[in-house]
């Protein structure tokens, strides 16, 4: 009788321990539709002239939006590391009819001594495909010769949409890129957001021997300021929005910061307005606040989407 | 003190047997001297009705209202405070719900079948089991004593209830002998959809209920028994037809292991010592309501595990309770959206972001007769109550860089005289009790309040709320006559309530607005009840009930959820094996409305049941039928208190049979 008692309890206890629906890991949420890079990992090599050339990115990829890239030059007849030398880093996209244009990248690459890499970004503004492929086009000084190569790579597409991007033409008929550089992996949480924002500037000088940098000619550009309104698309969620953003700031590494707030995961929009150092907009409209269930949220004519 | 004495004091509160409901007196004579003030209900049962529901019999105590939602798992205010003012527990257990909507007040997960009294203490009085403002409710299980001899007990009770279809089994058995006892309980409750008086159908309002208990006690020695126990809860495919959502799932175990030991001479008398463990799951459902344009899934999870510790002291006409409470409580929910286009990602956010409560608290009743008419009765209690958020980030977004944990001092003092003239009797009091904000008031985050349509967002940093208490009360009583008054008034600084936030936007599609929980800088309350009885023939007895309430902001603005002027009167007739009862019940006019938190004016109304039961021998079982009518007259009509204004039951005719054996 006692035994059986305790026994009707201990599995009554085993049967309820157990819950019905399982607790939401909440990491693996947040790993759903986000993949993270961590690691530089080579993207791209070749040899030229005794030299063994590099390019680094994470993940070992180029993807299309922001890419900070680690180049490496090794001279092969003495396997030495070729440091502090003049190195420049110029993208081509050739399309139809073999027009060739370029995107966002840093033209002089910056010697970082400590690792021993040249330091240099690049924002591709399309995937390779069969009509677009990408070159990049290095030169660095060796013995005092100026050596150009090229090399064609691979852009794929970006499945984190946390890193999306988008180009635009601006109120003064400018040329813009705005680049989503973190949150990578974002939280329901006051995220730290950075972006890029690029500014393409029209040749003043006729070309000259292909490829010529003064025809692709990017910027960063200086103070400016990008306001942040992040709102919910889905139509259920009424264009929901979040408080306590922070709108983005030029800091000293030439990006822009500010703060974005997720209050769950999903869809998000984020709504930009640019203004440029005298507060003038650039580009993007005001987003009505009115609570709009049912409906799919307004969206500024500035804006990317982000997913996590 | 005798042998038997003992043993009866020994074997706990109530020597709770079948075919005599109350046996109460014999056991409370060694009892009074080690529980003190305790203002129990005696039986599960009210005047009017044998068969009752836990709510039903809460209902019939002066100082407790609900928040009803639907037809199940009321919300019981006490002093016309919410449940994150009251303390709630289970034999001293705590018990948290798992539902961010409070669609599982405590009391949800008993039956009356399985307890044997509820204590209800009112103001710093129940301070006893942790930190309270209005009060403490304490269910209290049944517990079966020892006895000489092998003894079978039991009870089946079983009835239907017209308007809602409601079929309930509700059945105990106990087996007691010199060393072991075991009892236990089941029950089984089915309802449909009530109607309401103007004879509609109110629509999810549906529920299924089943719940078991088993006990063992063991009699370690002649004073000391060890005693395991254990409450199984169900509730299936419930409707809350005041809320957006229903309920697919709610399971509750509560399990406890006691040592008690007695003392036969010294100062201290009885060490009563428990440790508990118990976990409730809560998932509801949008499916039922095919209208809402967002599915959405909340589950929820709450698990506390604790310790309670008591002794009592005596020493002339010295006595003394010291309580340990200690627990551990992790309370988790969720809610995914799913997207209109189901191919998409759901969207996911904690609305309990893992909240992790601890509380450790040491509290003391004392009283001490200075003659034999008046009484001094005081106590208090200090604890330290102890917050984590797991996912503070969930916080940081309307409160940037608050702590992760925040620990509080939970202090509470009061002191009570009572003095006996004559027939008449009074007592005063006064006390003063800090408590800590619930889980939804500290680290709630976008809880939908289908009340006042508001997203609703916890604060971390609230501070404590205070409260300040006078009571009085002066009653009086011969052969025929008795009637009581009470009195209370409260000053609760830092009032912890919604207020309408200028940042964020609704989460929830039907919502207006977000609000979040900050402090008022005081608010008031006062509660004041008449309750006279009168025996006007030898077997034919009256009694009414007069209740009034005013809570106030800083503002002099109205508090919501206050109870306007209400009154209860019944008349009871017995003669030989027959019982008649009827009784007439309503409030006034809701006057004293809060816009401000989604009232709008209650209209007064009035409510007429009548009741009849006869009792005879069944072989050997001692039987009762009872057949009634509550709404007589099929009034429509919501209460104040009715969420979102939902109407009440329409007329209900109940049958209800109970053999002892
Ligand atoms: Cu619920």
């Amino acid at each position: 009788m006692k035994f059986l008692n305790f026994f009707a309890i201990a599995t009554l206890f085993a049967f309820t321990i157990s819950c019905t629906v399982d607790k939401t890991d909440f990491e693996a949420e947040l790993n759903q539709d986000v993949t993270e890079y961590f690691e530089f990992e080579e993207a791209v090599s070749f040899n030229t002239n005794g030299y063994r050339i590099s390019v680094e990115a994470l993940n070992g990829t180029f993807f299309k939006g922001y890419n900070e890239i680690r180049l490496k030059i090794v001279n092969t007849q003495n396997n030495q590391l070729v440091s502090n030398s003049e190195i420049t880093f110029l993208p081509i996209m050739t399309g139809l009819q073999d027009q060739t244009t370029s995107c966002p990248h840093r033209y002089n690459l910056i010697y970082n001594a400590e690792e021993n890499y040249y330091s240099g970004y690049v924002v591709f503004t399309d995937e390779s495909s069969s009509v677009n492929s990408w070159d990049v086009y290095i030169g660095f000084m060796s013995e005092g010769e100026q050596i150009f190569i090229n090399q064609s790579v691979t852009v794929e597409t970006q499945t984190n949409k946390n890193l999306n991007m988008t180009a635009f033409t601006g109120n003064d008929g400018e040329t813009y890129f705005i680049a989503l550089i973190a949150p990578q992996k974002p939280s329901v949480a006051e995220n730290e957001l950075v972006a890029g924002i690029y500014k393409y500037h029209q040749p003043t000088t006729p070309s000259g021997t292909f490829p010529d940098p003064s025809q692709f000619l990017y910027s960063e550009v200086n103070n400016y300021t990008l306001l942040l309104d992040p709102r919910m698309p889905e139509p259920s969620m009424g264009n929901h929005s979040s408080p306590n953003n922070v709108d983005l700031t030029q800091q000293l590494d030439g990006l822009y910061y500010g703060v974005v707030n997720y209050t769950m995961t999903g869809k998000w929009t984020l709504n930009f307005i640019l203004l440029d150092k005298n507060g003038q907009i650039i580009k993007g409209t005001e987003v009505p606040t009115d609570f709009t269930p049912g409906l799919e949220g307004a969206k500024s004519e500035l804006y990317i989407d982000i997913l996590f | 003190m005798n042998r038997l004495t003992l043993l009866l004091l020994f074997t706990g509160v109530v020597g709770w047997t079948q075919n005599t409901p109350i046996q109460n007196d014999s056991t409370e004579v060694a009892l009074d001297e080690v529980v003190l003030i305790a203002k129990t209900k005696k039986k599960i049962e009210t005047e009017m009705k044998m068969a009752v529901s836990v709510d039903e019999f809460l209902a019939s105590s002066d100082n407790i209202s609900f928040i009803k939602r639907g037809a199940y798992a009321w919300e019981p205010l006490l002093n016309n405070m919410s449940t994150e003012r009251s303390i709630i527990t289970i034999d001293g257990m705590h018990v948290f719900g798992a539902c961010t909507d409070k669609m599982d007040p405590i009391t949800s997960y008993v039956e009356s079948n399985n307890l044997a009294s509820i204590e209800i203490k009112s103001g710093q009085e129940g301070g006893m089991q942790g930190s309270t403002v209005a009060g403490s409710i304490n269910l209290k299980r049944k517990n079966t004593s020892f006895t000489n001899y092998k003894d079978w007990k039991g009870a089946y009770q079983s009835g239907f209830e017209f308007n809602n279809k409601q079929f309930f089994n509700l059945g105990n058995i106990s087996y007691s002998s010199e060393k072991f006892v075991t009892e236990g309980s089941f029950s089984y409750r089915k309802a449909e959809n009530y109607s309401d008086g103007n004879n509609d159908k109110v629509n999810h309002s549906q529920f299924r209920k089943f719940n078991s208990s088993l006990g063992l006690t063991y009699k370690t020695s002649d004073l000391s028994s060890l005693r395991v126990d254990a409450i199984f809860d169900q509730a299936n495919d419930v409707g809350y037809p005041a809320l957006p959502m229903d309920l697919w799932l709610s399971r509750a175990l509560i399990t406890s292991v006691a040592y008690k030991q007695l003392f036969e001479e010294g100062l201290v008398r009885v060490w009563d010592s428990k440790i508990y463990f118990n976990t409730i799951e809560h998932y509801m459902d949008d499916t039922t309501r095919p209208e809402n344009l967002v599915h959405m899934d909340m589950p929820g999870w709450s698990t506390t595990y604790g310790l309670v510790s008591k002794i009592n002291l005596k020493k002339d006409n010295y006595s003394s309770e010291i309580q340990l409470n200690a627990y551990n409580n992790l309370s988790i929910a969720e809610m995914r959206m799913y997207p209109q286009d189901r191919s998409e990602r759901t969207m996911f956010a904690y609305s309990w972001p893992w909240v992790t409560t601890r509380y450790a608290g040491v509290s003391i009743n004392n009283s001490f007769e200075v003659t034999e008419k008046t009484q001094l009765n005081f106590g208090g209690s200090l604890g330290l109550n102890y917050n984590h958020s797991k996912y503070v980030d969930f916080n940081w977004i309307f409160h940037p860089g608050v702590p992760q944990e925040k620990t509080r001092f939970l202090p509470s003092l009061y002191a009570g005289y009572t003095i006996d003239v004559n027939k008449f009797n009074f007592s005063v009091g006064s006390g003063y009790g800090h408590r800590a904000p619930s889980v939804s008031e500290g680290y709630g985050y976008y809880i939908y309040n289908s009340f006042d349509r508001y997203d609703y967002i916890g604060n971390p940093d609230l501070k404590n709320e205070i409260s300040y208490e006078i009571n009085a009360s002066a009653g009086f009583k011969n052969e025929k006559i008795s009637f009581q008054v009470k009195a209370n008034y409260f000053h609760i600084q830092n009032y912890i309530i919604g207020r309408i936030l200028s940042m964020g936007s609704p989460m929830n599609y039907q919502s207006v607005g977000v609000k979040g929980y900050t402090s008022l800088d005081y608010a008031t309350l006062f509660n004041f009840s008449l309750n006279a009885k009168y025996d006007i023939l030898e077997h034919l007895h009256w009694n009414g009930t007069l209740t009034y309430a005013r809570g106030k902001d800083n503002k002099e603005g109205n508090l919501p959820f206050i109870r306007p002027l209400s009154y209860q009167t019944l008349l009871q007739y017995h003669y030989k094996d027959f019982g008649f009862q009827t009784s007439v019940n309503g409030d006034f006019e809701q006057i004293d409305y809060s816009p401000e938190y989604g009232e709008d004016k209650t209209p007064s109304y009035t409510v007429w049941n009548l009741s009849a039961d006869y009792t005879f021998y069944l072989e050997n079982f001692s039987t009762t039928f009872q057949v009634g009518a509550e709404n007589l007259l099929n009034e429509y009509y919501s209460t104040y208190a009715d969420w979102g204004n939902i109407p009440r039951m329409g007329r209900n005719i109940f049958t209800s049979i109970k053999f002892n054996f």
